[in-house]
């Protein structure tokens, strides 16, 4: 199937039956980039991107039903080729995806079974949090910050205050990184050559994935809770083969190859009310035998308060070991220590938010606003933008190529 | 059979009127406490379901539409409330959960379909919209008296039916709440809630009225077919009509848990 006729399929279901209507919504949205500066000529100076998400929910008796699918059409090299991708293991990502597609079970008035593909939340804290942190996540906009959903089955029960998750993912879906050496994954080289290019060469993700149990509690003001985690973890390591560097006529080119580590990990998690703020903290103990990767032992705190329709969330998250992560690529330890603030209101014509985030380590950091007007129940507007400062040594201020506006138009239904 | 006894008819139809005048409208040494008891004990049912059309309309006129699937197990001081938002599509899948907690505050989660997982919403945090509604997380809450100091301050004319008017004070210890004072309308006929007057902490004037409009009988008991919130401040109003309501079917054992609320598709 053609991208073209790809999107007209799916663009039928915009007009769907009086029976799929029922349980039946999705969105469609353009959205435009602007860049202030770019890294390479590879980097365009604007950028578009459309989206078609359309969602089915269905009950038949007590099992839960739901589809999900997006179809992209996004004008840069981040867009992979037009490819069946059921697990988003491709580097790039596909123009079409299956997001949701998995049914529950309820096996008895206190234990639910969820099998197919579907999104994972485990994490307390907000902004960072250790127990989402090895789930995949796709960077191709790294403003972003995208879940990736996973093939996997669930145990989900509750017995008076105890509540149980028990997770089976026999197929890693990795993390999906931006084009190396670009705006949004900048790379230092220090080369005495001039400027490297890097390309990242085909590597087959493993196949295994992770198990993984949480338990939680709720007692009085207090929700209490642990997990445990082992597998592979879905980050890739990067790996440069200098040994497979050959000129190009933009300069020498260094192949990259990925690679993914085994890695266990422990966390507990509590949170409380405690007068006008709910307090939460995460900690975590990540063990790897990788020598590239290594022990971890990540905490983070977080406290949120009401303001009237908005929100204040303040997090500090750290690791307590100096884990050798690239700093250059956003990974999941990367910017820590940070210290992340976001305020959010909605207003009567719509919403607006701020998120202010700091490596403490660098001096770098990240300002995100937007704004959204809600035109109508089903039309809405979003200006917004990201603006990375401060030092090209952290993370966030190597991405300062990657300024940018964007304005984006929405139809729900 | 009684029936067959020369005046039986005469002798059931006093009956009738003597019940009706010991069980019915309140007389008037009765103090707010014992009117609200009594309220409580007429209007109790053991459980609610109903499916809720929200209009929200701002100061400007501008109209928002939402729809939700409400369920409640319980009734005021022992209340489980579950809410699933159907509609719109930003908000479609949001999930509220409330759980009375006899003599402190209640118990409240809020589930976003976008972070998969629920958000605590703490008792002073309470005067917060919900979800863009000029409802107050607060304001979704069964009233408990037993949370109130009351007093009871006369009768009004509402839409020519006189009412009770009753000042409650919530109590030191009764759970937090964002309001100093709440004036409450009971009709005197059926003893049923229709108007609420609600003062934030510090103000003279309410800042906020809930009426309840368009009483109906359905399955025997007393219910508002519509609600009306409006902030006197802002100027906007939140109108609620309940639609498809259902009262005392049994709910499933698990519907008002944290792993209900986080079920995605879920009621």
């Amino acid at each position: 199937m053609t991208r073209k006729g790809a999107f007209a399929a799916l663009l039928l279901l915009l007009f769907p039956s009086p029976v799929l209507a029922q349980g039946f919504s999705g969105y469609v949205e353009a959205k435009g980039f602007a860049f202030a500066e770019r890294e390479s000529d590879r980097d365009p100076w604007v950028l578009g991107w459309s989206t078609l998400f359309a969602k089915g929910e269905r009950k038949l008796g007590d099992a839960q039903f739901t589809a999900s699918v997006r179809a992209e059409e996004i004008s840069s090299q981040e867009r992979g080729p037009l490819v069946f991708d059921p697990a988003d293991r491709e580097a790039r990502r596909s123009p079409l995806s299956v997001r949701d597609l998995w049914v529950r079970l309820p096996l008895s008035s206190t234990l639910d079974l969820q099998l197919g593909r579907f999104e994972l939340g485990w994490g307390k804290t907000d902004g960072y949090s250790p127990a989402d942190a090895f789930l995949p996540r796709d960077l191709s906009d790294p403003f972003l910050d995208e879940k990736l959903p996973i093939w996997a089955a669930r145990l989900n029960g509750q017995k008076g205050p105890l509540r149980v998750d028990a997770v089976a993912c026999p197929v890693t879906t990795p993390w999906r990184l931006p084009v190396l050496g670009g705006r949004n994954a900048p790379l230092e080289t220090g080369s005495p050559f001039g400027r490297i290019r890097f390309e990242d060469r085909e590597n087959a993700p493993p196949r295994a994935g992770f198990v993984a149990l949480r338990l939680l509690a709720t007692i009085g003001d207090w929700d209490v809770g642990g997990w445990g985690r082992f597998g592979v973890r879905p980050a890739p390591l990067l790996r440069f083969r200098p040994d497979l560097a050959f000129p190009a006529p933009s300069g020498p080119t260094v192949p990259v190859d990925r690679r993914y580590a085994r890695e266990e990990a422990a966390g507990v998690e509590v949170s409380r009310v405690a007068g006008s703020w709910v307090l939460r903290g995460e900690a975590a103990a990540l063990f790897s035998d990788d020598p590239d990767l290594g022990d971890a032992l990540i905490g983070t705190i977080s406290a949120e308060r009401g303001f009237g329709d908005g929100t204040l969330l303040v997090t500090l998250a750290g690791n307590a070991k100096d884990t050798p992560v690239d700093p250059a690529l956003l990974f999941d330890r990367a910017l820590l220590p940070a210290l992340i603030a976001a305020w959010n209101r909605t207003e009567a014509w719509g919403d607006w938010k701020v998120v202010w985030t700091e490596g403490l380590k660098h001096g770098d950091g990240l300002l995100k606003a937007e704004v959204g007007y809600n035109a109508t129940d089903v039309w809405r507007l979003t200006l917004g933008g990201e603006l990375p400062f401060g030092s090209e040594k952290g993370p966030l201020g190597a991405l300062h190529a990657a300024r940018r506006a964007h304005l984006a138009v929405r139809r729900s239904w | 059979m009684i029936a067959n006894v020369p005046g039986s008819r005469a002798v059931l139809a006093a009956a009738a009127i003597l019940i009706l005048l010991l069980a019915g409208p309140a007389s008037a040494g009765e103090d707010a406490r014992t009117l609200l008891s009594r309220s409580e004990s007429l209007h109790r049912t053991n459980s609610q379901e109903y499916s809720g059309e929200l209009t929200v309309v701002n100061k400007d006129g501008k109209v928002r539409k939402k729809s939700w699937r409400s369920f409640r197990e319980g009734y005021a001081g022992d209340a489980k409330t579950l809410v699933r938002f159907t509609g719109p599509p930003e908000v479609k899948g949001v999930g509220f959960l409330s759980l009375a907690r006899p003599g402190k505050s209640t118990d409240q989660w809020l589930y976003l379909p976008s972070m998969k997982r629920e958000r605590r919403i703490a008792a002073q945090d309470r005067d917060a919209s919900f979800v863009g509604t000029d409802f107050s997380y607060e304001d979704m809450e069964e009233f408990d008296h037993k949370k109130y100091e009351v007093e009871r301050n006369g009768e009004q004319l509402l839409d020519g039916r006189p009412c009770y008017v009753i000042t409650a004070i919530p109590r030191e210890g009764g759970g937090k709440s964002v309001y100093g004072k709440k004036i409450l309308y009971l009709r005197k006929d059926i003893l049923f809630l229709v108007r609420v007057d609600l003062y934030r902490k510090g103000e003279k004037e309410p800042g906020k009225r809930l009426l309840l409009s368009d009483l109906r009988q359905v399955d025997g008991h007393w219910v508002a077919m519509r609600l009306e919130m409006s902030d006197l401040k802002k100027g906007s109003g939140t109108t609620v009509l309940l639609d498809k309501i259902v009262f005392d079917k049994p709910q499933p054992g698990d519907r008002f848990t944290l792993r209900n609320l986080n079920r995605e598709g879920g009621e």
